[in-house]
């Protein structure tokens, strides 16, 4: 096993099925009998439902209201807050109301067309501002927020006391759809016995599943979840999902028909959740050389109407708020507020891009006060392995920050481009660079607590085929391919030889959802072991069952209350460099270079990381510079659709160079740690830094478009 | 109930036109977006449709002397390939939407949706292009200036069709050539700003210039009184630029959208025109 790579790619499991294009989404799903279900929405951002005319349906058309609802009307996250269909009051423009449902769409448009609703309105909190400033009637408790923390790590008034300068300076950041190719949808069906079977596009086939046993009112084995191919997620399908199956359960339990819900792309773009706008405000003493004393952080995130993980998104943020840098004296407070627009969810990174992007362009600026060195200052201050967390846990893993940033310098010529471009500004071209960390898995103790992962591993007897019982999906990122490549791996068999088949939650156990980078670190660990355990009874001639249970590391240290210990298993660590070129005339920019160097430990398939690398730095990148999403005076976005929400084409921006730093962490499987979330965060910083060389501007805020551009460069005139 | 026709005349399309109300659609990217609906529901078509693609003289693709004659059907990829098509507009067709929509989408179809920001537009209004309009009292030829009255207005009649585009060849030059498209992406994007310039030098002073700017106003920008302040020159002084931007200012009159703001959009529009007066056009 010496020179052997398991990171060497293979073929995709699943490349023929989905490129002759057999492979079956939910909308391509034909079920005889079934209806469909068109979704009737408020048209006001805040009121109290006074009347709901609905017309008279024809036969084999019904509507579906919350008083269809068998058990709680509430979805169920971590507060008991959004329900599933508005009863008495709506608290954001396009939150679903009613359903209504039938065989012909054409003829369910024209119905929904002509249900009347009148509300009493009420004033609308539409920005973080409102939702502060105790002008307005609060939407979740009596302070308006759905989370607030505050933490602290050494003496940040004697760091303050000692200062010879402070610096404080405010980042903000808006929106981002997460833009998958694949709109949601769901079909439910029901099953003759009471049970209801629903198939849909998802990433975490339990938490749906809990929501309908708890909205239904039945037992667990009334309720059975069937992941369908999913074309994206990016954490757009973790949360909504749950809503979606609600509304296709009650309707099919109401019509004892299948009924499909699927969204629409306007609808999907307008209506579902999306990443949180951020204001950062960061605050930061230092001495006279320039060393950072102590700093204090304050941010805020825009939660929407509804509580849904905003909370668990806040955590991210708060607790990454430093990036790769040694803060020790720290104080961060940080709140998710409520607002009345579109509740906001997760997306790939997950509240850490945002205060990657402030922190990073925060170091940017007290080096350039104290005319440093942007990169040099930088790395004086970053984390080392011994070092502590933002939270006071242990960076207990080697950090190879400082190879990685060689590797960069060396293949992007960072700095001798910085260098020239700095001496000649009629150049308009810039460079930036950028560090970050990606804690991988959960936040806090979630994994030992809350989800307490499953898997099973089975082979039959007289079979030398493996299955794998796991609830992780692939919705693109080719967890298909890794999962069979690490059982594979450890039994020394083919990957053909091993099944895994979508995730149905009759027959798989809950190994938690698919998200927070967690799928290969964490339940691929899980993986690995039962492999192991199944090779030692190899022989054995009979059916075989591995059950394997998650187990924190022991040297994981946690307490949520305070906020204090080890947010994180282990981190995954990256550098981007983005250079860029600006029209003068227009303010347009090209992205003219883009390199990186990522630590994700060990890849289980070098192409399938190089997907995920080129993937989330393209999306990073639109994020940075052309992901604008803004809502209008009812809350409602303008943007609907890819006309005119504009993600980036494989034109956009220059290929992406990547280079991997191999290192091993003991957790995971055969040393493998998180990528999917790391591969969007250093985007936006580095594209920000290198628009602010090659224009002399200073950038606070997040997408960096030409009309600001254009503005911020007219202003220092 | 919405029917659809296929004529495969000129003769037979116009009788149509004549007889009814009936939309004539070519390749229908701007129509089949316009009125479609959700997955499963067809289009919602308020009347009938006349597809155009079958209309024999409206496939005529063709040099004469010195006209081109690009008949209505002709796709946005087939001018990209065509060897006469002239270089300003070809530069537009290579930034205009994607392969698709190119594939399928026409010129006509281009200049009959009279969008502001019509990425053909420009170019045919810096290019002089006539439409040839054909109804029941015959022939006429317009300037697509006088074509296009506002966003989305044109003066087609009732009974008329657009049978095809007149562009002058060689166009009276090739020489000075600008086209500049804003957009948010580099592919599938619409027009924040775009401006197409051409013009002609002889014997060292400038003969022709032609500047049309889309995006800034109901319609697309071209001044021809101030083109030929700028006409036998061999030099612009300050003054007379002053002038001529001072002029240029008064018809860039752009608005907020969600594609961007007015303020961008002028001064990007001010920024090309000025870009275009100082370097493209070589003075002496």
């Amino acid at each position: 096993m010496s020179d052997f790579d398991i990171g060497k790619p293979v073929r995709k499991v699943d490349n023929d099925i989905k490129l002759s294009g057999q492979a079956k989404y939910i909308a391509d799903f034909h079920i005889d009998g079934m209806l469909y279900a068109r979704t009737v929405r408020a048209d006001c951002p805040r009121g109290i439902i006074k009347r709901i005319d609905i017309p008279v349906l024809p036969e084999g058309y019904f509507s579906v209201t919350a008083d269809d609802i068998p058990g709680k009307n509430i979805i169920k996250f971590l507060a008991d807050d959004w329900p599933f269909l508005a009863k008495d009051r709506v608290n954001y423009f396009g939150e679903a109301i009613l359903l209504i449902v039938g065989p012909d769409r054409a003829k369910l448009l024209e119905l929904a067309g002509r249900v009347y609703i009148e509300y009493e309105m009420i004033p609308a909190i539409l920005t973080i501002k409102d939702a502060l400033s105790n002008n307005f009637t609060p939407i979740f408790g009596s302070d308006n927020k759905f989370a607030s923390y505050n933490y602290e790590k050494g003496d940040v008034d004697r760091g303050f006391s000692a200062a010879f300068k402070v610096v404080r300076e405010k980042y903000s950041t808006g929106y981002q759809k997460q833009a998958y190719l694949e709109n949601q949808g769901m079909i439910a069906v029901p099953e003759n016995d009471g049970k209801i079977s629903v198939y849909g596009s998802m990433q975490c086939p339990y938490y749906v599943k809990n929501a309908l046993v708890q909205a239904l009112a039945v037992g667990e084995e009334k309720v059975r979840i069937v992941q369908a191919f999913t074309g994206g997620g990016f954490g757009g399908k973790e949360d909504y999902p749950s809503l979606l199956a609600g509304h296709a359960a009650f309707a099919a339990l109401k019509t004892r028909r299948p009924v499909a819900v699927l969204y629409e792309r306007e609808e999907d773009t307008a209506y579902t959740p999306r990443r949180h706008p951020a204001e950062v405000t960061l605050e930061t003493a230092l001495d006279r050389e320039g060393r950072i004393l102590g700093m204090k952080a304050d941010i805020k995130l825009n939660g929407g109407a509804y509580a849904g993980i905003s909370e668990v998104v806040l955590q991210r943020s708060i607790y990454n708020i430093c990036g790769v840098y040694n803060i020790e004296n720290l104080r961060v407070t940080g709140a998710a507020v409520a607002t009345n627009t579109v509740p906001n969810g997760a997306f790939r990174g997950f509240g850490a891009p945002q205060v990657i992007f402030a922190i990073e362009m925060h170091m940017e600026s007290l080096a350039k006060i104290f005319s440093y060195d942007v990169l040099d200052y930088k790395k004086r201050h970053m984390a080392k392995q011994g070092d502590r967390t933002a939270t006071n846990g242990l960076f207990y893993d080697e950090i190879k920050l400082p190879e990685m940033i060689e590797k960069a310098q060396e293949v992007s010529f960072y700095t001798s481009k910085r260098a020239a471009y700095q001496a000649d500004p009629e150049l308009h071209k810039g460079i930036g660079i950028s560090l970050f960390l990606h804690g991988c898995g959960f936040t806090g103790s979630g994994e030992r607590d809350i989800i307490k992962a499953q898997l099973k591993l089975r082979r039959k007897k007289d079979s030398k085929r493996v299955e794998i019982f796991a609830a992780n999906v692939d919705m693109g990122q080719g967890l298909q391919t890794t999962f069979r490549k690490i059982a594979a791996s450890v039994l020394d068999i083919s990957v053909a030889d091993v099944i895994f088949a979508y995730p149905d939650t009759d027959r798989v156990p809950d190994s938690g959802p698919t998200v927070a980078s967690r799928s290969i670190m964490i339940v691929g660990r899980l993986l690995q072991k039962a492999a192991e355990r199944l090779k030692k009874r190899w022989q054995e001639n009979n059916d075989i069952e591995i059950i394997q249970d998650y187990e924190a590391p022991e040297r994981i240290k946690w307490k949520g209350g305070e906020s204090s210990g080890d947010a994180y298993p282990a981190y995954s660590w990256g550098v981007n460099v983005v250079e860029v070129e600006i029209d003068p005339l227009t303010c347009e920019t090209s992205v003219t270079g883009a390199w990186s160097v990522f630590d994700i430990g060990q890849p289980i398939d070098e192409m399938i990381v190089e997907g995920q690398i080129q993937g989330g730095m393209f999306q990073g990148l639109g994020y940075a510079a052309m992901e604008v999403m803004a809502n209008d005076e009812n809350g409602r976005s303008r943007q609907n659709n890819l006309t005119n929400y504009t993600i980036p084409t494989a034109m956009d921006f220059a290929p992406i160079e990547n280079h991997l730093m191999k290192t091993y962490y003991e957790d995971g499987p055969f040393g493998a740690k998180g990528a999917g979330e790391l591969t969007l965060l250093g985007a936006a910083p580095a594209y920000a830094s290198a628009v602010a060389q090659a224009m002399n501007i200073h950038i606070a805020k997040l997408p960096v478009t030409p009309e600001y551009i254009m503005r911020e460069a007219s202003e220092n005139e | 109930m919405v029917e659809s026709f296929f004529p495969d005349n000129l003769e037979k399309a116009l009788e149509l036109r004549q007889k009814k109300e009936i939309r004539p659609i070519a390749g229908g990217t701007d129509l089949m977006v316009r009125w479609r609906r959700p997955a499963g529901i067809l289009p919602a078509f308020s009347g009938d449709m006349l597809f155009t693609k079958n209309i024999a003289e409206m496939n005529i693709l063709q040099k004469k002397d010195t006209c081109l004659y690009i008949g209505a059907n002709t796709t946005l990829a087939q001018l990209i390939e065509w060897k006469w098509t002239p270089r300003l507009l070809r530069l537009a067709l290579l930034e205009m939407a994607a392969p698709a929509v190119r594939n399928v989408g026409t010129i006509a179809g281009n200049i009959c949706n009279a969008s502001p920001a019509g990425d053909t537009l420009p170019p045919l209004y810096a290019l002089d292009a006539v439409v040839c309009l054909q109804g029941a009292a015959g022939i006429r030829e317009l300037p697509v200036s006088s074509f296009i009255t506002g966003p989305g207005r044109t003066v087609l009649k009732r009974d008329e069709l657009l049978i095809g585009i007149k562009l002058f060849f060689p166009a009276p030059d090739n020489d000075m050539v600008f086209y500049k498209k804003v957009a948010v992406r580099r592919a599938a994007a619409i027009a924040k700003v775009s401006l197409a310039m051409r013009g002609s030098k002889k014997n060292g002073y400038v003969k022709t210039i032609a500047v049309a700017i889309g995006a800034v106003g109901p319609t697309v920008v071209r001044l021809p009184e101030i083109e030929r302040l700028a006409e036998g020159k061999t030099v612009l002084n300050a003054e007379l630029l002053k002038t001529i931007y001072g002029e240029y200012d008064k018809f860039i009159q752009p608005i907020d959208d969600v594609r961007s703001t007015a303020d961008y959009r002028r001064q990007t529009a001010r920024n090309l025109l000025h870009h275009v007066y100082d370097n493209c056009i070589k003075w002496n």
